[in-house]
């Protein structure tokens, strides 16, 4: 194999939107080494080997509760595979 | 002394999916299991664990009705919003609906297949976690045929080709393209099935086939398809996440299973890499205003996510990438130019209008395709020109030879040399049938049992089928009506909007359609 | 490798030639002439000459292309092989069947 599940990138495109600005923030600020790409109505974000969402840094940014199924409003694709959807944060990374 | 009740504490979302969803299931206890459960077997599928399959959403009930709720009051405050200020008046161009008349000819109705047969799997699987998945996303999909019919409704008020779509995709020929493509999956097993719809068409291509739709929306103006768009592909994600979990369930339950997905994977790839031809040449002709070429949505969305990404994943089970990909990979300079030809001269049969491209669109054709365009396509469109400054414009006065398995006319060319119509031919039981590709011959040779039932327009045409032996006789079974189909150019639309647009009054807007 | 099913799978075709009657599906391929994006599908009888074959039904099918020159000579293919036909053979006679495609070119 060419790359490792540790390397290879995964990503997400989210909706841009008011809120969702605080949930890419959360995300550039949670995942060292992360690239932030704009496309027509939506925000591309790309890490390498593992993309990690957690509820205390959207929390903080929104200034409000958010629970991680309110995710799914703002998710429109992603690449990877999501390892971990539980309460306090969701991970996206390669198992292979 | 008595005990004070304990507040009832919280449940985390991993206990409440397990309370909600799999405390839910039972054992049978009078009735043999293969009775209750009859279809998981016969495709060869071993499966020892059912409980392995794993749903990371861990949605449950009051979850998805929540969130799911939340996404259609937003959809439709915007449609309310377009309605009211005359939204329409500020697309780029009336000729892009043409992108959306496709995809609400051809699209939405595969929207409620995938609901019918998810409902089928929701019944049909063993696992109470992958049944409630699946129900969730039969209920996804009954959600976006409505909210797409919704949205694209507010356009049929002013602009052809949008009244008669459901009729449409069960007659009209280049419908039948992608409606064989899901009668194909809907007639499998329920693991082809997830292996077809649920990985291939959900994950593998997914990309390919939405983003590029709702991005060229987003760059002509059409808020509503923007918002349904990416409001369904919301649920996509959940989509791709039970297509996935499927593959890799179906790789870690037994070595005996690699085989069986592999051949899927072959089949499903090329099968719905064909029905994208219809996207690509969405993305380069009928947009006005460019977003990304093909070239760049494949690269970007295939060749990079898939290719270096999936399947380098996937290689762990054994799984390689798809047989001919390489094909497809090779295609991608040419594809979006040969289909459009095919229904730049078919379109007097459509419920769409195309046009010649202009100059500036030419110019960003070469530039974009630098090794092909002005080789191959441009001389194609100069004489063309010439034929129209004389009085002509170019319709087939006939009948198209069409491929066996993907229903396109047999317009795609020898790997390696685009000059070269590629022809294949197979015999089975004494009779001859033609496919387009390497690809889809394979997909033939494989079960030509299935395939020698294809309802094939030009042959159900010539056989009496479709409405009577004359053009006219056709089109009208069709439902085609005036201002569907071809030239754009002077066409119902394209006066209705020169007139709208240069108006000073509004108010008359709508009355003539 | 025969379809997987739950019970026997044994469907007729849906486009055998017995459906046409007397007819049959002849496929005709301009080759080296992009202008027509694929080869046409013609129903004929199987005992139409090759000359009406021609004048009624390639004919004007082909004059839609502006540089379409019915008297150019041409090279036919049937089968992967070279053949000529005649104007008073019938397709039968020609040996083209059901489906078949015959490849038509123009010899520059
Ligand atoms: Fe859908
Ligand atoms: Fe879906
Ligand atoms: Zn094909």
């Amino acid at each position: 194999m060419s790359t490792t599940a540790a390397t290879r990138p995964v990503g997400v495109d989210i909706q841009e939107s008011e809120t969702n600005r605080s949930v890419v923030e959360a995300i550039e600020a949670t995942n060292d080494g992360c690239t932030v790409q704009h496309m027509p109505g939506l925000v591309r974000i790309t890490a390498p080997g593992r993309l990690v969402i957690t509820r205390e840094s959207v929390e903080e940014r929104l200034g409000r509760e958010w629970e991680t199924h309110e995710f799914q409003l703002a998710i429109v694709s992603y690449f990877g595979h999501i390892k971990e959807w539980d309460d306090d944060e969701i991970v996206i990374a390669w198992d292979h | 002394m008595t005990i004070a009740p304990k507040a009832p504490r919280k449940l985390t979302m991993k206990q409440r999916y397990e309370a909600l969803t799999r405390d839910l299931d039972w054992d049978p206890s009078y009735v043999a299991r293969e009775d209750v459960f009859p279809h998981t077997e016969f495709e060869g599928i071993r499966i020892h664990d059912w409980s392995k399959w794993e749903d990371p959403f861990r949605l449950t009930v009051d979850a998805y009705t929540k969130y799911q709720a939340e996404k259609d009051k937003r959809l439709y405050a915007v449609l309310d919003g377009f309605a009211q200020s005359q939204g329409h008046l500020s697309l780029t161009e009336a000729s892009y609906l043409n992108a959306m008349k496709l995809f609400l000819q051809g699209v939405t109705p595969l929207e409620y297949q995938a609901h019918r047969n998810f409902a089928y799997l929701a019944r049909h699987l063993n696992g109470p976690g992958p049944r409630f998945a699946a129900l969730c996303q039969s209920i996804d999909e009954m959600r976006h045929t409505q909210t797409e019919i919704h949205t694209l409704s507010n356009y049929n008020k002013y602009y052809g080709g949008f009244h008669n779509y459901l009729e449409q995709h069960d007659r009209v020929w280049y419908l039948s393209v992608p409606k064989s493509f899901f009668d194909d999956a809907l007639s499998a097993g329920p693991f082809e099935f997830l292996i077809a719809i649920g990985f291939s068409f959900e994950y593998l291509l997914t990309n390919l086939l939405f983003v590029p739709f709702m991005s060229g929306a987003s760059f002509n103006g059409d808020l509503p398809t923007m918002t349904f768009g990416f409001s369904a592909q919301s649920d996509e994600s959940r989509h791709m996440t039970l297509g996935l979990e499927a593959i890799k369930f179906l790789l870690e339950q037994d070595e005996a299973n690699v085989p069986i997905v592999q051949a899927w994977i072959d089949k499903w790839f090329w099968r719905g890499y064909r029905v994208t031809g219809l996207v690509a040449q969405m993305l380069d002709y009928m947009l006005p205003r460019k977003v990304m070429s093909w070239k760049e949505a494949f690269e970007l969305y295939f060749e990079e996510q898939m290719m270096k990404g999936l399947f380098e994943d996937l290689a762990f089970y054994g799984i390689t990438p798809p047989r001919h990909v390489e094909d497809a990979i090779g295609e991608k300079e040419i594809l979006s130019h040969q289909v459009y030809w095919v229904l730049y001269q078919f379109s007097h049969a459509a419920a769409f209008t195309t046009s010649v491209p202009d100059e500036e669109h030419q110019q960003w054709l070469a530039e974009t395709y630098p090794d092909t365009f002005e080789r191959y396509y441009k001389p194609l469109w100069d004489k063309e020109r010439k034929n129209i400054e004389a009085g002509g414009r170019h319709f087939v006065r006939g009948l198209p030879q069409l491929c066996q398995v993907c229903q396109i006319p047999m317009a795609f060319t020898e790997p390696g040399d685009p000059t070269t119509i590629c022809q294949r031919e197979s015999v089975h039981k004494g009779e001859t049938f033609q496919t387009c590709s390497n690809g889809c011959q394979w997909i033939f040779e494989r079960e030509p049992e299935k395939y020698v039932q294809a309802w094939l327009p030009v042959h159900q045409i010539y056989q009496g089928n479709c409405g009577g032996p004359t053009l006219p006789d056709v089109l009208q079974w069709y439902g085609l009506e005036d201002g569907d189909g071809g030239e754009y150019k002077g066409s119902l639309d394209d006066r209705n909007w020169t007139q709208w647009h240069d108006a000073a009054d509004h108010s008359h807007i709508g009355s003539e359609a | 490798m025969a379809v997987k099913s739950i019970g026997t799978y044994d469907f007729p075709s849906r486009s055998r030639q017995e459906l046409y009657g007397d007819d049959q599906l002849v496929h005709l391929w301009f080759q080296e002439n992009p202008w027509f994006c694929a080869a046409a599908c013609f129903r004929a009888p199987k005992a139409m000459t090759w000359g009406d074959f021609w004048t009624a039904l390639v004919v004007p099918y082909a004059e839609e292309d502006p540089d379409f020159d019915p008297a150019s000579p041409r090279v036919w293919t049937l089968h992967g092989e070279q053949f000529s036909p005649r104007d008073d053979q019938t397709l039968e006679e020609l040996g083209i069947g059901h489906k078949d495609v015959i490849g038509m070119r123009v010899v520059a």
